[in-house]
């Protein structure tokens, strides 16, 4: 019982404490945009922070962000101006591409500043710590459930990507079809215009008694 | 309980070190500026297999950006400056090495072309696949391996996650390319047909002025 509270304690140590994430520079009065295409109703939850460049002393006042988050039609879910790190989460109502763009503070010499972003959603935005809480869950029962969700989540994105398989196959049917009656059309315009440019001459010549 | 307790549990605290989600970036879409933009992906062990993919997305490009389609630069570093792996010109690219260092790796991606570009990238960081046996702790009989094995097929997951998100990308890119055709097909048609009747007409017209002036040179009539 002992050894499995101790396991336990560590994991849960080690899943809060690991910070898997994407790590970019940023300059004075540039920005940087990453987007992520969420599904309706998945939770997803971001963290962002400045790294400090040195270690020893505290951060300088002049590595800063402004930080916005938007979905895919306009609506703002998270503003944060000038702040040195900070967290959002919220369960996407819309399905699309939300995106959160970074500005750095204009300066003057430039300085370049290290941003650490994390950002998840679905599956891996679920906070396993609450789960693990709610009852005397086993820690091999915790890792199978992660498990099955991570399984389940790949499903649906198989089913997703079926679906998208599909409908181009069916666009590419009528777009196949359609440059086939096109080719027709043309084909019937060029020779009708063809027979009355002939017509037309024909015309013109009797008119001016050459032929 | 005492020294074989003890070592049980440094042999349980190592395994619960791998089963650590060793996940990278959850599959972004980023816009690489022209120029070069870097990002970074710390290692934790040596050995570990590093995978990379990104595909260049381009929304409802107009005419002349797909006829320049090129691709842009991967530079992958080491933690200690040296280039590891360099690609030239890529569209789409998934790639798996193994690590030669523990330390931050560097991907940078160089734009050529002035336009933005827009790609989905994804990175993620595996280390139960590199695992010798030999430091494989099978002392316990019935709950380590079951762990170890527990620890694999997430890895083995998460190798399945990565994948998949390539597909999602590459999908969505011809997704694109097949909705630009298929919305050119009309206005190609109309414009086609208009160009023939136009040139026809020109050729008439052209004609008529020419044996106008010959006719007009030699008889003095209309």
């Amino acid at each position: 019982m002992v050894r499995f509270n101790l396991c336990f304690l560590l994991i849960l140590g080690f899943l809060l404490s690991t910070s898997e994430s994407v790590r970019f520079d940023l300059e004075s009065g540039q920005t940087k945009c990453i987007a992520e295409d969420i599904k309706s109703n998945s939770m997803t939850v971001g963290k962002y922070s400045v790294v400090n460049p040195d270690e020893a002393h505290p951060m300088p006042d002049t590595h800063k962000v402004t930080v916005r988050v938007t979905s895919a039609y306009g609506n703002n879910y998270h503003y944060a101006e000038l702040v040195g790190s900070g967290q959002f989460a919220f369960t996407a109502p819309e399905a699309g591409d939300y995106m959160a763009c970074f500005w750095g503070p204009d300066h003057n010499p430039k300085v370049t500043m290290t941003v650490d972003f994390d950002w998840r959603t679905g599956v891996a935005a679920k906070d396993w710590s609450n789960v693990a809480k709610k009852g005397q869950v086993d820690v091999m029962e915790l890792e199978l459930k992660k498990l099955y969700d991570a399984a389940i989540s790949i499903q649906e994105e198989m089913y997703y990507l079926r679906e998208r398989e599909d409908e181009m196959q069916e666009l590419n049917r009528t777009t196949n079809s359609r440059m086939g009656w096109f080719s027709i059309l043309s084909l019937f315009v060029c020779l009708s215009v063809a027979g009355l440019q002939l017509w037309h001459l024909k015309t013109f010549f009797e008119k001016k008694k050459l032929i | 309980m005492g020294l074989w307790g003890l070592r049980h549990a440094v042999a349980m605290a190592a395994l619960c070190l791998v089963l650590l989600r060793s996940r990278g970036t959850e599959g972004l879409r980023l816009w690489i500026e022209e120029g070069e933009e870097c990002f970074s992906q710390g290692v934790k062990y040596e050995g570990d297999s590093f995978h990379v993919s990104f595909v260049v997305i381009k929304d409802n490009s107009p005419w002349h950006h797909s006829a320049n389609a090129d691709g842009i630069d991967l530079v992958i570093k080491g933690p200690s400056g040296e280039q590891i792996l360099d690609f030239r010109d890529r569209k789409s690219l998934t790639i798996s090495f193994m690590a030669p260092s523990k330390g931050i790796y560097h991907l940078c991606f160089i734009n050529k072309s002035p336009y933005h570009e827009s790609i989905y990238f994804d990175v993620h960081v595996g280390h139960l696949k590199s695992l010798k046996p030999s430091e494989q702790h099978l002392q316990d009989a019935h709950v380590t391996p079951l762990m170890e094995q527990i620890a694999k097929l997430e890895e083995a997951l998460d190798n399945i996650v990565f994948e998949q998100h390539w597909l999602k990308a590459e999908t969505h890119r011809q997704a694109i390319v097949n909705d630009g055709m298929s919305r050119r097909a009309i206005p190609k048609a109309v414009i086609e047909s208009v160009a023939l009747v136009g040139a026809s007409v020109l050729q008439v017209y052209l004609l008529q002025r020419l044996f106008n002036r010959k006719l007009g040179a030699s008889v003095l009539k209309v």
